[in-house]
């Protein structure tokens, strides 16, 4: 009785062909490291990279093909900025662009790329984004940036904000240093891991043409959380940055 | 007093049943009457060895991988990947910098000071060429008066020159003229005075035929 209930769990994970929580785990000191993780991550940052240097190079004062697609990406991400930090943008376009290309070319490359073509001893290549160790690294990374960006603007009467408006709401505020990480990490894994189960999931059980639009839609989803992500990086930045009320 | 008693031996008496591996000691009390109740902790013993040795024999057979995710549940799983991402985030932030937004930002921002500095070019060379038109205008208004005062005097020194010969030609002629009328008034007059004696013959001609010849 235990031993066929057994075998049919057996069975379904076979089927099933779902690896959520299998890690490709590589050793590195006395450390674990998810290797399917830096591999893909690799690739993002290859691809990034290789485009960029062969799109800028040659600059011509009226742009044609790939040096127009980068110049509308850059005044796009120069827009953001400037839209959320104010006239100071200049220094933080970096940061916000390269958190906006990092996430987008991430998700879009987990869904468009086939990845399953590389068969791994343990678990699968996905995008680097449906890790959960990556999204909250970028999250620590946007909260040290507006920490700084609040630090270097204001010196130590920085954490004055947090009596603002009204001391009653100094839990609140302390609070709110702990909740932006963590909301911004949350949402773009639940999204890109959820995405990819759903997709997953459906190419199993429904014919091939039925998934389409669900893939669709993670395209579109994956896009909006890269927007969103930098987005709120900046506003965050902004908010440190901003004058006294 | 002590070595009369004999000690009271709690030792168990176990059942001649061979001993079963899995199964722990278990203390049976004693049993006044052994061989009744032998055949149940028998079997209670059997089935509790068959459950156990199922469950076991199961245990080994499950599948490696369920064992494996068994042991690491793995959807929020922190490690060294964390560190090795915010490098790799920072590594590509410079050099995406040093490759592709300053680059580009610096060209995109030339480029517009460029444009907006002819846009404004542009405008004053308007106002320069305006300058310039009213300037050229001026020159050509300059230049016809110029041209036209010219004109006036040439005209009139013409005129002038014209009226005086006319005069002259005029005095010419009326001398001629005047020339003329005295010899014809001469010769009329001469006329007149050879018609006067031819007249004076001819009346008398005239008289004679006329008159009866007395």
């Amino acid at each position: 009785m235990l031993s066929c209930s057994i075998n049919t769990l057996k069975g379904l994970y076979d089927i099933s062909g779902v690896e959520v929580g299998q890690h490709f785990y590589w050793q590195i000191g006395g450390f674990q490291v998810h290797g399917q993780v830096l591999i893909t991550s690799w690739v993002v940052i290859a691809i990034l990279l290789g485009s960029a240097t062969i799109a800028v190079r040659n600059p011509q004062t009226i742009p044609t093909g790939s040096q127009n697609f980068f110049e509308y990406v850059l005044e796009f991400i120069r827009d953001v900025s400037k839209t959320q930090i104010g006239e100071e943008y200049g220094p933080w376009v970096p940061f916000i662009g390269t958190m906006f290309l990092f996430i987008f070319v991430s998700n879009w490359s987990g869904a468009l790329l086939p990845w399953k073509i590389i068969q791994l001893p343990h678990g699968e290549l996905a995008a680097p984004t449906n890790d959960i160790n990556t999204t909250v690294a970028l999250a620590l990374l946007t909260s040290v940036a507006y920490f700084y960006a609040g630090l270097t603007k204001k010196g130590l009467s920085y954490f004055g904000k947090y009596i603002q408006p009204t001391p009653i709401l100094l839990p609140i505020n302390i609070l709110e240093d702990f909740t932006k990480p963590l909301s911004l990490s949350f949402r773009l894994f639940g999204n890109i891991l959820a995405d990819e189960l759903v997709v997953v999931v459906l190419v199993s059980l429904v014919p091939s043409v039925v998934p389409i639009p669900v893939m669709f839609l993670g395209l579109f989803t994956s896009g909006i959380q890269a927007l969103i992500f930098a987005t709120l990086a900046a506003a965050y930045i902004g908010e440190s940055m901003e004058g006294h009320h | 007093m002590a070595s009369s008693k004999a000690p009271i031996t709690s030792t168990p008496i176990i059942p001649s049943t061979p001993r079963i591996k899995f199964l722990p000691k278990i203390a049976l009390p004693r049993i006044p009457k052994p061989q009744q109740l032998l055949s149940l902790p028998h079997s209670s013993l059997k089935s509790i060895s068959v459950i156990l040795a199922a469950t076991s024999f199961s245990l080994s057979q499950a599948p490696p991988s369920l064992a494996e995710e068994f042991e690491k549940a793995a959807l929020f799983d922190f490690n060294l990947t964390l560190p090795i991402i915010v490098v790799e985030f920072l590594f590509l932030m410079f050099a995406l910098d040093k490759i592709y937004y300053s680059p580009l930002g610096k060209f995109m921002d030339e480029r517009d000071a460029a444009i907006r500095e002819k846009l404004s070019s542009v405008k004053d060379t308007s106002q320069e060429v305006k300058q310039l038109e009213d300037q050229a205008a001026a020159v050509m208004r300059a230049a016809r008066a110029e041209i036209s005062a010219a004109l006036n005097k040439m005209k009139k020194e013409t005129q002038l020159e014209v009226e005086q010969k006319l005069a002259e030609g005029r005095k010419k002629v009326e001398a001629e003229l005047q020339e003329a009328l005295a010899n014809l008034e001469k010769q009329k007059e001469d006329t007149i005075k050879a018609l006067d004696s031819q007249i004076a013959t001819l009346s008398e001609e005239i008289v004679k035929k006329v008159l009866p010849v007395s």
